[in-house]
């Protein structure tokens, strides 16, 4: 029997005001994504692909459609649901880190396990297997700035990781890193989906990086063309 | 790590700009409740149980206006009065110095004993002080202040009046709200005035609190029409008729007070605002990764909070300990009596220091409830 898509899009659209100017960045898309799929989003500067994902993760809202996220209508969720939603379900990568620069990497790493009823011991313990998993679990005590991009990428993703969600969004994970921790992020990032059963949308402009997904998807002027 | 290690650890990523902003709080708190203790010093004239059963008439004409000295019978007669003295202010300059910081009484040493209700006698003898015309009764804070002692001799140079004096200590007093008054014999200024028959003031004692309106009706009464009418009051309210001529005192401290808290509130608004602006980015992660509102804003107010009540702590304790500390008395030549820093100026401190906390986390709250995390996001990309 074929699992249940985990992404259910409809007739998705996105529009709003620059300046004077209604751009629409998402026109109509209908998407289904199936647990465990590794899918990158492709597509020029300006074609919605960014945008999809924003609405997918949760912190943007379509103009019209729906997004079910498994099983659920987020766009029917208010503020404060919809950041709890986050928390439980979704893991963010994004080009920049944006890792906080005063944390150590462990501390980083647990920030979204503040929000949960763990006790002490368990987040240290959820940080050190998130951290172990992306390699990195002999630099927890670090600073952001006494890493290197790869390696910050990797706490992020170890961020992104820890609460388990079943949905990770990546905004150009390898946008700001050298050719070498570009592959090894992306390595990990399809380990994830492979082995261990996370869904994973990648927005990318390299079709290098594209390789690394089970599946891509191309976007031009807010519609899925291939 | 908890929360609150992360909102201290955000306090404290910029410690110079932390550290400036706990300074500038620091000393602007400090500045307030120095504010508001000299303002207490010059508004509120010392007090005592004792002031609500005294009543000074003067002139009604004006303080520097004598009155008839014949009048004491008649103001003895009044009902309700239990005692009154002559009670003329010399005004005289005590050694070399051009102005002295404490006043000198010319009293009747007999009728005034009878008018003083509190303190003690802390060195030598009432009685002497009554046996010997040429005699002083001395505050302690001035024996103290001078370095005098019993026997030594206080010469003053008239300003009011065209004589000198040359008294000599025999009696010290304390345990009044103010002990640095010196009273000598009335007889004393009158010889050397060449008895003029007048008196400055009357010094009167009222049975009780409740009886004092009374009195001070029926005085005012008895003299009206006279050519010499006169104007009974509490001693309190006397005392106030002296802090008037200052101007209002009360409004210009109020209104530097004022611009104090207001600088400071802008002080610390900006110092907010900016620490808030160059981490929106930061707050967009926090958003997405499922902080909510209410917990930025926690952070927020926190942050803005605690280097608030830091810097106004540090600030109001300072105050207090500097002028605690210090013999202001000694420093002011006697200007400033007691200048104390009170648990309601340094709560008025702590209040002030509370909502420069409230009032400058709001703006960045706002910022932070409006921003996207898509925009958020798009400020660092």
């Amino acid at each position: 029997m074929a699992a249940e898509p985990i992404v259910v899009i409809r007739e998705l659209t996105k529009s709003y005001l620059q300046g004077d100017l209604n751009v629409t960045a998402l026109n109509g898309v209908s998407l289904d994504i199936l647990p465990g799929e590794f899918v990158v989003l492709m597509g020029p500067s300006g074609s919605g692909k960014s945008t999809l994902l924003h609405i997918i993760a949760g912190i943007d809202r379509p103009t019209s459609g729906s997004a079910m996220i498994q099983g659920i209508n987020i766009a029917n969720l208010n503020e404060s649901q919809l950041a709890d939603w986050r928390n439980q379900n979704v893991g963010f990568v994004f080009q920049s880190f944006n890792l906080i620069p005063v944390l150590t990497a462990a501390e980083n790493v647990e920030l979204p396990l503040l929000l949960t009823d763990l006790s002490s011991a368990e987040r240290r313990k959820q940080v050190a297997t998130a951290l172990d998993l992306v390699g990195l679990a002999d630099r927890g005590h670090h600073r952001p700035d006494q890493m290197s991009g790869g390696q910050q990428q990797r706490v992020a993703i170890a961020r992104a990781l820890v609460t388990d969600p079943a949905l990770i969004v990546a905004d150009e994970p390898t946008g700001n890193l050298d050719a070498k921790s570009a592959g090894d992020v992306l390595a990990i990032l399809q380990s994830l989906s492979r082995d261990a059963g996370k869904t994973v949308i990648m927005v990318t402009h390299d079709p290098k990086s594209a390789a690394y997904g089970s599946r891509s998807l191309h976007l031009e002027k807010g519609e899925i063309t291939a | 790590m908890t929360l609150t290690s992360f909102v201290v650890k955000n306090a404290l990523r910029n410690r110079r700009r932390a550290a400036l902003t706990i300074i500038s709080v620091a000393i602007s708190c400090g500045l307030l409740v120095t504010l508001l203790t000299l303002q207490r010093e010059l508004t509120i004239p010392p007090e005592s149980e004792a002031a609500s059963l005294r009543i000074i008439a003067r002139n009604k004409v004006s303080l520097a206006q004598p009155l008839p000295a014949k009048q004491l019978s008649t103001i003895e007669k009044i009902p309700g009065v239990v005692a009154v003295s002559p009670f003329t202010f010399f005004g005289g300059n005590f050694r070399e110095e051009t102005v002295t910081s404490f006043a000198q009484f010319a009293v009747d040493p007999v009728r005034f004993r009878n008018l003083i209700i509190e303190g003690r006698i802390a060195e030598g003898s009432y009685d002497d002080f009554i046996n010997d015309r040429t005699s002083c009764f001395v505050g302690a804070d001035t024996m103290k202040r001078y370095g005098l002692k019993i026997g030594d001799r206080m010469r003053f140079t008239g300003t009011f009046y065209p004589v000198d004096l040359d008294l000599k200590i025999i009696a010290v007093y304390q345990g009044t709200v103010d002990d640095r008054g010196v009273f000598f014999h009335h007889k004393l200024l009158d010889e050397l005035m060449g008895n003029p028959g007048t008196v400055g003031t009357w010094y009167l004692r009222v049975a009780s609190a409740e009886a004092s309106n009374e009195v001070i009706a029926r005085v005012n009464e008895a003299f009206a029409n006279t050519s010499a009418e006169v104007r009974a009051e509490t001693e309190r309210a006397f005392q106030m008729g002296f802090i008037s001529m200052l101007g209002n005192v009360k409004l210009l401290i109020g209104s530097v007070s004022s611009v104090v808290v207001f600088t400071l509130l802008l002080v610390t608004v900006s110092t907010m605002s900016m620490a808030v602006r160059e981490r929106f980015r930061e707050l967009a992660v926090l958003k997405a990764l499922g902080f909510r509102r209410r917990e930025l804003f926690s952070f927020i107010l926190a942050e803005s909070f605690g280097l608030a009540l830091l810097g106004g702590s540090i600030g109001i304790f300072g105050a207090w300990a500097l002028w605690t500390g210090i013999d202001l008395q000694k420093l002011t030549n006697g200007f400033l009596l007691y200048f104390e820093v009170t648990p309601r100026i340094m709560a008025t401190g702590g209040v002030v220091a509370v909502f420069l906390g409230i009032v400058s986390a709001i703006s960045p709250s706002i910022a932070v409830a409006r921003l996207s995390v898509v925009q958020g996001l798009k400020t660092l990309d």
